[in-house]
Formats: structure tokens, C-alpha cells, sequence
């Protein structure tokens, strides 16, 4: 047996244990690799940056905890630069699964900036029906959420001032992990009523994201964990946060485990030629 | 190091070390976790809908406001349930009907405007575009793109000459795509590995800050 059958029957756990060593390694050592902050993930922060101060931001928790790693960053990094401008952040979503990550981004970072819940941000959970809850507010926001998550009625919540619609809101982002996410927000709320749409999305569906962003129908990208961590990268230089950055944290175990697999699939591929030749 | 006295954290991260078991093969903790997750999933989903949904908008309204109008969307609900009796389970069909013609009505003019018409404006080389360079590059990439990929799936005519050669262009671009989104998966991938990792080293065991 040659080198190259060797290596087309090397036990997988082995390959497990390498990515292991990978990306553990830099977590105790960091290596210091700086990455650069992408157009999409500008365009984002100026379009939240741009906002008026008291304006409302909605954000449309649209996924669950198998992708907590690459879409809570983002929502605790938007959370952050919001409250910083003093916008008033309405949450929601359309994953029953999602009420939890929600509930808990909110109370992780609304001290940090002293904002009082139903004054400055309120919770307003999940409903059913999809695309009845993003028509409905189209209509009205009263009607949709009669109550917030915990109750109260709309109309006890200082943070509306009579019933809101979508053109009361400039601006809303959905983090997404597939559908339905930012393109119901898109094809219900953004096309029939005009909103502008943002979008973090898990790096599976970034892809397919970009055919929205030329055609303006997003404004603005955040695309996996990259996009997390430059998130992080760019609320920090502008002074609104000096709070734990995990997305920065493991861009080194990211970065080392991308070229390890590079090394895998150029060994992979090369070991395939070799014994293709050999038959 | 300095590891986490929370119980929550521990049970978190002892079973998140019974799924990464998996990787060695197949056990009775894997299975355990495995089970433990579809249980605790479902029993949130049915808690969050009763208090989030059922008791507040149905509930309320109908038995304590006296909101008549809701007995409707209650009927069409309990409808559903008569699946389980095989001599009225054609009922099932009205909900059913409502949902579906809902459902058309309201998605097909919003996603054909959404996702075909906007996205053909999207790839038309617009008067804006020509106006500079990079857009007018991009523009036109963008075109031959679209169009190559179109006749690449356009079975009507047999693919010979000219036709052949627009098709294996757009072979080409649905191999970059595929190829970008496989690069875009396996950072997921690895980004979710990247955040239980973190947990247990930083949540559990406090070897990192």
C-alpha cells in the first residue's frame, strides 16, 4: 500500500481529532490574524448609524439555538449599536423556537445602556401564521400584538405612541436561519409596503442573499460569523460597546480550521488523481 | 481555569459532550440527548403557544371578552382534529381549503413580484449602471450570467452549437455558485463547532475569557 492509499483510508476520527487540535489551539493561543471588515457589513451599520435618535428598529428573531453561534452575535452587536443611538428597538420573530434568544438578548444588553422594557424596547414574542403577522402589521401593530410577550396590553406600553405601522418604522433587520426569514420580510413587507429590509443570515444561505442586495430589495448583509465578529469590530472602534466579542474570539480557530480543510480537499483530490492513474 | 458551579451549565455541557459522542459512533448518551432534544422541543413549542397564542388571542377574546366572531377560527381549528376519526375526516378538507387559498392568494403576487419581477429589473443594465465602470463590469457578468444559466435548462431545443456553447457557459456559473455556497456552508459548519467549543471551554471549564 502506497502513500496515497494510505491516505485515501485514514480513519475519519482522525481527521476529527485534527480539527479538534485546530480550533482549540488558537482559543487558548490566539494568533492575532486580522481580517478586514466587508462592504455588506458597512452598509448595514451605516443604514442603523443613519437613523434618527427615538426612531424604531424592528428586529425579526428568525432562527433558533442549532444557530445561536453565528446569528446571536449579531443580534447582541445590533442590540448594542441601537440602544447606543438611542433607537427604540421592537423585538419579535417567526420562529416559535427563537422566543428564547430573544427574551434573553434583551436582558443581557438593555442594562449595559440603562434602557427601561416598554419605554425604550419592548418584547413582543411570536405569533402564528407567517405571513398573516408581517401583513398585519402592514395594517396595524396593535391588532397583531394585542400584548407583548408577558401581557401587557399595547396600549400600556409608552414605547407606542398609538398604533404603528411599517411606516412608522425606517428600518428592520431580520436574523435569519432559513424561511421564514428575511425573504418573507422581503416579499410581504418590504415589497408591498415599502420598509427597508436588513439581514443577518446563517453563512448557509448568505449565497443566496446577494441577488437581493444588487436589486435593493436588502440593504445591507451580515453573512455568518465573519460578519458577526466585523460587527463586533466596528461598534467597538465606534465606542459603543467594550463588552465580550464572541464572534472576534474564534475568527482565529475559524481562519485555521478553512485551511485545514483547504488541505484536506487539495490531498483528498490529488490522492484521488493518483490512484485513478494507478487503475 | 475556573470551572462553572452553575448546574445548568454542567447538564448544557454534558450533553452537548453526549452528541459530540456521535463522532465516535453510535451510543445510548448520543441516543439519550438525541430524544431528550425532540421532548424538549416539542413541550416548549406547545408551552409558547398556549401562552403566547391560544390563551391570549383565542382564549381571552372568545370566553372572557365574549368575542363571538372567534368561534370561527376555532371550528376550522377543531376541524383539523377529525384526521383522527376516519368516518368524518373529509372535514379535515375545509381548514384545509381555507388555509390553501389563503396561502395561494396571499404568495403568489407577493413572491412573483418579489422574486421574478424585481429580479429581472435587478439583472437589466440600467442608465444608473452605466454610469460607472465596476457596476457596468458586474452589470454585465451578471447578465451573460443569467442568461447562459437560463438556456442551460431550457429543454426545448436539443443543445447543439452555438446553443451548446451559451449552456456550457452557464454550466460554468452554476458551478461558481455551487462552489461559493459550499464555501459558505462549510464556515457554518465550522462556526457551530466554533460556539459549543467555546461554551465548554469558556462557559464550563473557564480556560478561556
Amino acid at each position: 500500500m502506497n502513500f496515497w492509499e494510505r491516505i485515501g483510508k485514514i480513519d475519519r476520527r482522525f481527521i476529527f481529532l485534527v480539527m479538534a487540535v485546530a480550533i482549540i489551539l488558537p482559543l487558548i493561543r490566539p494568533l492575532g490574524l486580522v481580517g478586514r471588515v466587508g462592504k455588506r457589513t458597512q452598509e448595514l451599520f451605516k443604514a442603523i448609524d443613519g437613523l434618527k435618535e427615538g426612531s424604531y428598529l424592528f428586529i425579526s428573531i428568525d432562527f433558533d439555538p442549532q444557530s445561536m453561534p453565528e446569528l446571536y452575535p449579531m443580534y447582541l452587536s445590533i442590540l448594542r449599536h441601537a440602544f447606543s443611538r438611542n433607537l427604540r428597538v421592537i423585538v419579535s420573530g417567526l420562529w416559535i423556537t427563537g422566543v428564547g434568544l430573544g427574551e434573553e438578548g434583551l436582558k443581557t444588553v438593555a442594562p449595559e445602556y440603562n434602557k427601561t422594557y416598554g419605554k425604550d424596547y419592548v418584547f413582543l414574542g411570536w405569533k402564528p401564521g407567517i405571513t398573516a403577522v408581517v401583513l398585519g402589521i402592514g395594517r396595524s401593530m396593535k391588532e397583531t400584538f394585542p400584548t407583548d410577550y408577558y401581557g401587557t396590553p399595547y396600549d400600556s406600553l409608552p414605547i407606542f405612541q398609538g398604533d404603528i405601522t411599517y411606516k412608522d418604522i425606517p428600518f428592520m433587520i431580520s436574523l435569519s436561519a432559513g424561511l421564514p426569514g428575511y425573504e418573507t420580510w422581503i416579499a410581504y413587507a418590504q415589497t408591498r409596503f415599502g420598509i427597508r429590509v436588513g439581514a443577518g443570515v446563517t453563512a448557509v444561505s448568505a449565497a443566496d442573499a446577494y441577488p437581493y442586495l444588487s436589486t435593493g430589495q436588502l440593504t445591507g448583509l451580515l453573512g455568518g460569523m465573519k460578519a458577526a465578529a466585523e460587527y463586533e469590530f466596528l461598534i467597538e472602534k465606534a465606542g459603543m460597546t467594550s463588552a465580550f466579542k464572541p464572534a472576534s474570539q474564534l475568527m482565529d480557530s475559524q481562519s485555521l480550521a478553512h485551511l485545514i480543510i483547504i488541505i484536506l480537499v487539495l490531498i483528498g483530490n490529488i490522492s484521488y488523481f493518483a490512484l485513478r492513474r494507478k487503475r | 481555569m475556573n470551572i462553572s458551579p452553575e448546574i445548568w451549565t454542567w447538564l448544557s455541557a454534558l450533553l452537548t459532550l453526549f452528541i459530540f459522542s456521535f463522532l465516535y459512533g453510535d451510543n445510548p448518551l448520543y441516543r439519550f440527548a438525541e430524544h431528550l432534544y425532540v421532548g424538549v422541543s416539542v413541550g416548549y413549542t406547545i408551552a409558547i403557544t398556549w401562552h403566547n397564542f391560544f390563551y391570549p388571542d383565542l382564549i381571552v377574546p372568545l370566553f372572557k371578552e365574549g368575542k363571538v366572531i372567534y368561534i370561527i377560527p376555532l371550528l376550522l381549528g377543531v376541524l383539523y382534529l377529525s384526521i383522527f376519526f376516519p368516518k368524518v375526516s373529509w372535514l379535515m378538507r375545509i381548514p384545509m381549503g381555507f388555509v390553501l387559498g389563503y396561502g395561494s392568494g396571499v404568495a403568489i403576487p407577493a413572491i412573483l413580484q418579489a422574486n421574478v419581477i424585481k429580479q429581472i429589473q435587478g439583472s437589466l443594465l440600467t442608465p444608473a449602471i452605466l454610469q460607472r465602470t465596476d457596476l457596468l463590469l458586474w452589470g454585465i457578468i451578471s447578465l451573460i450570467g443569467v442568461i447562459s444559466t437560463i438556456i442551460y435548462f431550457f429543454f426545448s431545443w436539443e443543445q447543439r452549437g452555438a446553443i451548446k456553447s451559451i449552456a456550457g457557459l452557464g454550466i460554468i456559473f452554476l458551478m461558481v455558485g455551487f462552489g461559493a455556497s459550499f464555501g459558505y456552508t462549510v464556515m457554518a459548519r465550522v462556526s457551530l463547532l466554533l460556539g459549543r467549543v467555546q461554551f465548554l471551554l469558556r462557559d464550563w471549564l473557564g480556560v478561556i475569557r
